[in-house]
């Protein structure tokens, strides 16, 4: 496998990845297991979540392996509105290791109170390149997985992305369901449209009297179908990648967590399989430490 | 100089983690009816308040305090007071289902519901200081 970068920050980004790889990403508590879907679940106010997650790549014939690490900021400013900004590359092989570009979403709870489904708005803009695989959402048609990155990186795309998000917890299961709307502003493209679907379940319900780290009630498993519907140019489901994926968390301490997911592609344009992981630190109370250090009143 | 600044440092930091005994609570925060009188189903089984105490500890003490006597700086309830412990299970366990996102207090729908019981089965021990402490205690 032969590593080049074409560029000083593919450079950076590369000893970013690396680094990334080499520790231990970090993760949180009771975190939902999908990697996809979005529930109604909101970051804490004032919390901080800090998460490393990978997409490993297991091409078709005539494509290339990739791995596509990323790095999510997630705070909650409000009890009802989460911000989260990511950075992300993407290393094919036989090819170069580049950085993919940023995204800065935010989440929006529209209702004050639990209801049987639980609205979230959610906003995103997209600085990307068309070398991005990580895959956080699938939308549109099926993404190039076969052209070399020399030519991804140049194809930029300025992307806005709205979901409407539906979700809500029946007898401790949480269901939630995501619609996706994007434009792409870099190129004439029409809108394109995507879902995500997720189910989830803690293996117990009751909390053990004891600090443990394998208790069942630690594990969360669950499944999610994530796909593309076109575009305004051609709406369905024909040409487009799918994925069902089998979920899992596991809460390793009280601010630390681990997820896995491999998903299975389920047409020609999705990757063969796509193996996820996820590790997520939280720091609790963040913007109150910060304000106390600064001597500022919250 | 160094003295001063330590004795600010202190100060701020005392002034940021001081009980919040003037809590009070928000009159328009009310379970419903049917919520309010729901009553615990782990009420036969006390030991689960240890398992309430790892999730309080967990997921409420940041803003509560360990003792659950609150932070004054965060408005947070002081969850020892009366006016907290008066209220039924049912209510306790509508709040920490719903939250009341206009004071931060955020949704712990996330959390099965027997475990959010169990909350409220660990919040029944909280004692002010002085008093009786909590007869469940984490086993390590």
């Amino acid at each position: 496998m032969q590593l080049s970068c074409n560029y000083d920050v593919g450079r950076i980004c590369a000893l970013l990845i690396g680094c990334l790889l080499g520790v231990p990403a970090l993760m949180h508590a009771q975190e939902s297991p999908f990697f996809v879907t979005y529930t109604h679940h909101m970051e804490e106010p004032g919390n901080l979540e800090i998460e490393s997650s990978s997409t490993f790549g297991v091409p078709r014939q005539g494509q290339a392996a990739y791995i596509a690490p990323y790095l999510e900021l997630e705070y909650g400013l409000t009890a009802r509105w989460t911000t989260e900004l990511y950075a992300e590359g993407q290393s094919s092989w036989g090819d170069s290791a580049v950085f993919t570009g940023w995204r800065w979403e935010n989440r929006y709870k529209l209702l004050s109170r639990e209801h049987w489904i639980n609205p979230v708005l959610y906003l995103e803009y997209e600085d990307l390149n068309e070398a991005s695989r990580i895959q956080k959402e699938v939308e549109g048609g099926g993404q190039d997985l076969s052209s070399p990155n020399r030519e991804l990186v140049g194809e930029h795309a300025h992307e806005l992305e709205a979901k409407l998000i539906l979700s809500g917890d029946y007898h401790d299961w949480n269901v939630a369901e995501n619609f996706i709307v994007a434009k792409n502003f870099s190129r004439a493209e029409g809108i394109s449209f995507g879902y995500a679907f997720g189910v989830s379940h803690p293996l117990a319900t009751l909390a053990s009297g004891e600090k443990c780290r394998w208790c069942k009630e630690n594990f969360t498993v669950g499944g999610e179908m994530y796909g593309g519907l076109g575009s305004t140019m051609g709406f369905g489901v024909r040409n487009t990648a799918h994925y069902l994926a089998p979920v899992m968390s596991w809460l390793i301490s009280d601010s630390s967590s681990l997820r896995f997911s491999p998903a299975i592609g389920l047409t020609h344009e999705s990757s063969a399989l796509l193996f996820r992981f996820s590790y997520v630190y939280e720091i609790q109370g963040i913007g109150g430490k910060i304000s106390r250090l600064l001597g500022i009143r919250p | 100089m160094k003295t001063r600044l330590l004795g600010v440092a202190i100060l701020s930091l005392l002034t940021a983690f001081a009980q919040n005994l003037g809590y009070e609570p928000d009159r328009d925060w009310r379970a419903p009816a049917p919520a309010a009188s729901q009553s615990n189903p782990l009420l036969a089984k006390p030991q689960a308040a240890a398992g309430g105490q790892k999730l309080f500890l967990r997921n409420c003490a940041e803003c509560h305090r360990a003792d659950g006597a609150g932070v004054e700086n965060k408005h947070s309830a002081d969850l020892q007071l009366p006016v907290v412990q008066q209220q039924s299970d049912g209510t306790l366990f509508w709040k920490i289902t719903n939250g009341h996102a206009s004071r931060g207090m955020p949704s712990f729908s996330k959390l099965p519901a027997l475990e959010r019981w169990q909350l409220v089965l660990f919040i029944r021990t909280l004692k002010p200081a002085g008093s009786q402490a909590p007869d469940n205690t984490i086993r390590n």
